[in-house]
């Protein structure tokens, strides 16, 4: 169980996450979804301590994580897959690892095992690619047997075959009754493996809705449509229940409404239709949608600003 | 799928922290090559300065006897402090470079337990290492100079005491420049500071002084590290110079300015 409160954390004049409170609860997968440079990492980084946050708390079981006496057997944390030694063996930083707590050498080749780094575990991690780098931070996580395991982008860098790993695993855990709490940005990864999506952007929750509720509200239909008077149209559909977004001056994406309704709108008003289609939404892209104003760094181009968004798409 | 039996037993421990340090300082290939390179190299320098001297030794006294030995025996160590200068900073900026400084900082959370092991683990290696290089050095000593004459004076127990002097200094040096690494989080930084301060810091002082005849600039040479360093373990007659044990309070002055100052920012920054 995590639970944050009023968390901020600001760097100088930027503020990487803006007062976020949520809870994570046990025996289910979290999702921790957001673009680059939303504040998952921060917010991670906050909840075991590493960084401390500008005003707020969270904390873990009950307490702050550093007040427990054995921290590593409350939380196992794969929080940068490049937070080892490169000059060490896996074996040995798992040795080292594990020895703060009095855990020893079984439980070092358990975990071993249960990566699959034991043809490796000699080798210095210099040598390691990502994905052996993150199957090794994961095999630290493991290392306490910890009540909650936080994963932050897990399955960067793993092959398929590790992809799906990382999913069974994360899913086999939360059935044993484990807090789990997954970061990506990708949402087609996190519809496969949460039970629950927390979406951040820009340094505040977006979204924190049980994965089917999110889906349902994604799934209604937008209709993409062209017109010579698209702004004037624009502001005819307006409504309590309506988004309309324009990416092109005379093309306007609706939803809340169907593709007959904004048709006999247009033709009641007189205004010519270029093209009415009707779209179904993928989760993709309802992710993008939630999160389309709270990308911190775009890829060129102007951002796909909204005409209105009289509600956000989740709720 | 998985089976998670770690012992319901394991906690934080202050022995645990110790020794996942003292794990830590012997899996890098840095400590091992530090280490041996301080051991052969003073081996090497007894050998050069015993070995290429010329003495009737049999009109020394003995006091001179064993101060001869005893300088045999520790241009080794002067040579090492500059080699644990290194060490002591990598042993901390290294888990900094490679991010393993959040991996500590996460099995250790209150922080100020990691840094401590890890002075705790270094000084003693430091130590132990220092007395195989000064012993070592001093069985050559003797060896090489007892043809010539010179031999040593047990009865004067400071010899020996001296030798143990030597390997404390190096020990405290190392941990002196972890203090360094910790506050500066890089090891080019670090090494540059630390070095700086055991081997350029003397140097400046002495030119300042012999420049422009600054009474200040002598003043301050006997207090800079490796100054008193050298003091610790060399026994004296100049009464105006600082005694071995004002010496040694100097050094840990310098070791505690460093550590503390590191630990406090270990305990404040963001890892």
């Amino acid at each position: 169980m995590i639970k944050a409160e009023g968390l901020i954390k600001r760097y100088g004049a930027k503020t990487a996450v803006n007062d976020i409170s949520f809870t994570v609860k046990p025996g289910m997968v979290t999702g921790f979804l957001g673009p680059n440079g939303a504040g998952k990492s921060t917010t991670m980084r906050m909840i075991v301590g590493l960084d401390r946050p500008t005003s707020g708390s969270v904390t873990v079981n009950g307490k702050p994580y550093a007040e427990h006496a054995a921290p590593l057997r409350e939380v196992g944390a794969l929080l940068d897959a490049k937070a080892i030694h490169t000059g060490r063996s896996a074996y040995n930083h798992l040795l080292a690892m594990g020895a703060t707590h009095g855990i020893g050498k079984s439980r070092v080749n358990e975990v071993i095992g249960l990566t699959g780094l034991e043809s490796v575990a000699g080798k210095r991690v210099g040598g390691f690619s990502l994905g052996m780098g993150q199957r090794l931070g994961i095999a630290a996580a493991l290392l306490g047997d910890p009540a909650t395991l936080i994963l932050d982008e897990p399955v960067n860098g793993l092959d398929p075959e590790g992809v799906m790993w990382v999913r069974q695993l994360a899913r086999h855990l939360a059935g044993e009754g484990r807090t789990i709490f997954l970061s990506s940005h990708l949402m087609s990864e996190m519809a496969l493996t949460a039970d629950h999506l927390i979406v951040l952007g820009r340094g505040r929750i977006i979204a924190d809705a049980p994965v089917a509720e999110i889906l349902a509200g994604s799934t209604r239909t937008a209709v993409k449509l062209r017109s010579p008077n698209a702004s004037q149209l624009a502001q005819m559909l307006q409504g309590a229940d309506v988004t309309i977004t324009s990416t092109e001056p005379d093309a306007l994406t609706v939803t809340g409404l169907t593709a007959p309704a904004i048709g006999d709108a247009a033709a009641r008003a007189g205004i010519a239709l270029h093209e009415l289609t009707p779209m179904s939404a993928s989760l993709e892209e309802a992710y993008m949608q939630l999160t389309q104003d709270d990308v911190e760094y775009h890829a060129g181009g102007a951002p796909v600003a909204p005409l209105t968004s009289q509600e956000e798409v989740a709720r | 799928m998985t089976t998670l039996t770690a012992s319901s037993l394991s906690r934080l421990s202050a022995p645990g922290i110790i020794n996942s340090e003292w794990i830590k300082l012997r899996t890098v290939r840095s400590t091992v090559w530090s280490y041996a390179v301080i051991i052969l190299a003073s081996f090497g320098i007894a050998l050069l300065a015993s070995g290429t001297g010329n003495y009737d030794g049999s009109s020394f006294p003995a006091a001179e006897q064993n101060n001869l030995l005893l300088q045999s025996s520790t241009l080794g160590i002067y040579f090492g402090q500059l080699v644990v200068g290194v060490l002591g900073v990598l042993v901390i900026s290294g888990e900094y470079s490679t991010g393993m400084i959040r991996s500590t900082l996460t099995a250790v959370p209150k922080r100020i337990p990691a840094l401590a092991a890890k002075a705790l683990v270094l000084f003693l290696t430091t130590f132990v290492v220092g007395l195989v290089a000064s012993f070592g050095s001093f069985a050559i000593a003797i060896a090489l100079l007892g043809p010539q004459g010179i031999s040593p004076d047990f009865a004067d127990g400071s010899l020996i005491g001296n030798l143990v002097l030597s390997a404390l200094y190096l020990a405290l040096a190392a941990v002196f420049a972890l203090g360094v690494g910790t506050i500066l989080r890089s090891s080019a930084g670090g090494i540059a500071a630390a070095l700086g301060a055991i081997l350029l810091l003397p140097t400046i002082f002495q030119l300042i002084a012999g420049i422009t005849q600054a009474q200040w600039a002598a003043d301050v040479l006997p207090y800079l590290i490796s100054n008193a360093g050298v003091g610790m373990y060399t026994p004296t007659t100049n009464p105006d110079a600082l005694g071995q044990v004002q010496n040694l309070i100097v050094v840990l002055v310098w070791v505690a300015v460093s550590l503390v100052g590191g630990a406090v920012l270990l305990k404040r920054r963001d890892a």
